[in-house]
């Protein structure tokens, strides 16, 4: 991978950690009522996928996706307003943290009832195939969400239409507070599973931002001859399921300790590539001064805008 | 105006599709069977031959299908979903009530869902407990959904042309007791209202409120009822959602009697919610305490010897309105076997 494509994910990973980060100090001393899955580990996953597809691929995402919004090119003062309610969040307030969109960059919306947004995407990838376009559908989703039955019946569907759709599998080891080795047989095989249902199955490291990448340009090649693609990430989720907060108390955690964690952290990983591609360590630092600042700005700029009308209660029920 | 005389309720629902493909490439339709000779209870014959890569039999898998359906509708596609039993539609229960009803709404708009949901519900002979479910109320109460019951072949058609024509999801039930039912049918392709109640027979002394198969059976009583000498208004619900209640409140200040008839379970029936919101908007208005005839609180059964007691009939109506008016009882006799247990040919007049 080239330095500057290395840059192009460093920068996107940065702007979504900071972007959370600076929310979850905004959270802590405000009352934001809006329900929040912070992203905050899985940064590569989000940054390496997007950054494989094309300005025309469609993208849809779930509870946790603050991460695809932004990597596939989504406005950041429009994310964190409507994670503060206001008239000018991209779903003028009446979406929220779990609901992200912005079709103008083809982020389609993300929809948090876990597998539901895998035939929405299916869905989308048939309706492309009838109107003979070329470019793939994307939905990303959890390890929980992939044990839904509704996932293995879309993917059967992908298949059988030969349908031009990605599905990114974020194994974050848990389901909320729920091991892997308490959800799944000790022989559970999710690759004869996806195979057997007649679709490819890829794995990436999710914490290394370039095995992501290359992973999904593989995905696409199958892609691009019909055969629809799970690429599973194996990947860490930093803070808690669903707080602005960090949960090592709770007991559960086993292979992704803080140590661990911070050892695995895909961008200081893809920092250090950097340094050792000779990258100056000021210039490093400079690239995150001001995505920090400017993620300070885009802050800023959501908390000066309005709130919505009561009256806007009663519209947009019909279309 | 060329007019289709007789057109059952059946090929009257595949007129709709039919044309409405016709005009719009974006209509396609899923479902399990649609592709057969004789597919979706015969209201998709001949599609496939039509329209081969615009109607898709599918995998017996509800909810990826329904779901499916939907993410082509955010895409800009209009397609049809059918489910030939509400049962098999509450496998996909996420798709239309989480995702479809609530998708322009949670988005801040400009983000429409084009999508026709097609379910065969209620009443079959021999059907039972789990084949023969109507569900209105569960529909009914979600916003979001627009939620219509044709109650004639006429409305079938011009209900359904609408549907396919709205930017929104619609819940399209179709009773399948009515199949069978007949009437003149226009040829053109024109529209009826998708959320407006309509008076099918305009009265003065009671209104009586049905929608989807129980309208035939008022229309029944209605005959009974003005030979002897009361002038009901027969009001057919159409939408469940949105109701317009305002048709009804109107009606009722008129009549000050109201009787409401559900060809489904009484608890939490379209006919609860109506007394509802009339006894709050214009108690006064009422001379008399309104009726809900509905069936009772049980699961369908199977035999013919337990569903004779199962569905209410035009009779219920006409005692009921009796009631109302202070009569003595009469005895009106009993249903024949076929009338109870057989689905209809029943022909509706030009006028309804």
């Amino acid at each position: 991978m080239t330095r500057d494509e290395m840059l192009k994910g460093y920068k996107t990973m940065l702007l979504i950690r900071h972007l959370e980060q600076r929310l979850v100090d905004y959270y802590l001393k405000n009352k934001v009522m809006s329900f929040v899955h912070f992203y905050v580990g899985q940064e590569a996953v989000a940054a390496g996928v997007c950054h494989a597809l094309t300005a025309d691929d469609k993208v849809f995402g779930n509870h946790r996706s603050h991460g695809h919004y932004l990597a596939k090119g989504g406005d950041p003062v429009a994310m964190v307003a409507e994670l503060l309610g206001r008239k000018t969040g991209c779903c003028h307030g009446k979406g929220g943290s779990m609901h992200m969109i912005d079709k103008s960059v083809n982020f389609m919306g993300s929809t948090p009832i876990l597998g539901s947004v895998v035939p929405i995407a299916t869905g989308s990838a048939l309706a492309d195939k009838l109107s003979q376009n070329k470019n793939v559908t994307v939905a990303f989703f959890g390890d929980g969400a992939s044990e839904e039955g509704v996932v293995s019946e879309s993917i059967n569907l992908a298949a059988l239409f030969r349908l031009r759709l990605l599905l990114v599998i974020e194994n974050n080891l848990y389901s909320v507070m729920s091991k892997l080795k308490d959800r799944r047989a000790e022989n559970h095989n999710t690759e004869g599973l996806v195979t057997g249902l007649g679709a490819k199955y890829i794995k990436a490291d999710g914490n290394s931002y370039i095995d992501v990448y290359e992973k999904a340009k593989q995905a696409l090649g199958f892609i691009a001859d019909g055969i629809p693609v799970v690429l599973e990430c194996i990947v860490y989720r930093h803070m808690a399921h669903s707080a602005p907060l960090f949960d090592d108390k709770a007991g559960y955690r086993e292979i992704d300790v803080l140590a661990e964690r911070e050892r695995q952290c895909p961008i200081r990983k893809l920092r250090a590539l950097l340094s050792a591609d000779l990258m100056p360590e000021q210039a490093l630092d400079e690239i995150e001064a001001s995505i920090r600042e400017s993620c300070n700005q885009a802050v800023e700029q959501a908390c000066a805008a309005p709130y919505p009308e009561a009256g806007e209660i009663f519209t947009d029920v019909y279309a | 105006m060329s007019t289709h005389n007789n057109l059952s309720y059946t090929d009257a629902i595949k007129e709709s599709m039919l044309r409405s493909m016709e005009l719009d490439d974006n209509i396609f339709i899923v479902g399990l069977g649609v592709s057969y000779p004789n597919g979706a209870d015969g209201t998709t014959k001949g599609l496939k031959e039509r329209f081969a890569d615009r109607v898709f039999d599918t995998p017996v898998s509800e909810a990826a299908v329904t779901g499916a359906a939907v993410g082509a509708a955010i895409r800009g596609k209009h397609p049809v979903v059918h489910h030939g039993r509400v049962e098999f539609a509450l496998l996909a229960m996420d798709s239309i009530l989480t995702q479809a009803a609530k998708w322009n709404y949670m988005f801040g708009g400009d983000n429409p869902v084009p999508i026709v949901f097609r379910i065969a519900v209620g009443r079959q002979w021999g059907n039972g407990p789990q084949h023969t479910q109507a569900l209105y109320s569960l529909f009914g109460a979600v916003p979001g959904l627009k939620v219509v019951v044709p109650s004639t072949p006429r409305q079938a058609k011009g209900l359904l042309n609408s549907a396919l024509k709205d930017k929104n999801p619609v819940v399209y039930l179709e009773p399948r007791w009515l199949y069978g039912t007949r009437q003149n049918v226009s040829a053109d392709h024109y529209f009826d209202e998708l959320a407006k109640a309509r008076i099918v027979k305009s009265g003065t002394d009671v209104t009586i409120v049905s929608y989807g198969d129980g309208v035939m059976d008022v229309l029944k009583a209605d005959q009974f009822l003005r030979e002897n000498n009361i002038n009901a208004e027969v009001i057919d619900l159409v939408s469940l959602q949105p109701m317009d209640h305002e048709t009804i409140a109107r009606s009722v200040k008129k009549t000050g009697r109201l009787v409401t008839f559900d060809t489904t379970h009484g608890c939490f029936c379209v006919g609860s919610e109506i007394i509802a919101k009339v006894c709050q908007s214009d108690f006064c208005a009422l001379k008399a305490a309104p009726v809900s005839i509905a069936c009772p609180n049980v699961p369908c059964p199977t035999s013919t010897a337990l569903t004779d007691h199962f569905y209410p009939t035009k009779n219920d109506i006409i005692r009921s309105v009796y009631v109302l008016f202070g009569r003595p009882a009469i005895d009106l006799g009993r249903l024949s076997f076929e009338e109870l247990h057989l689905s209809p040919k029943f022909e509706f007049s030009d006028a309804v």
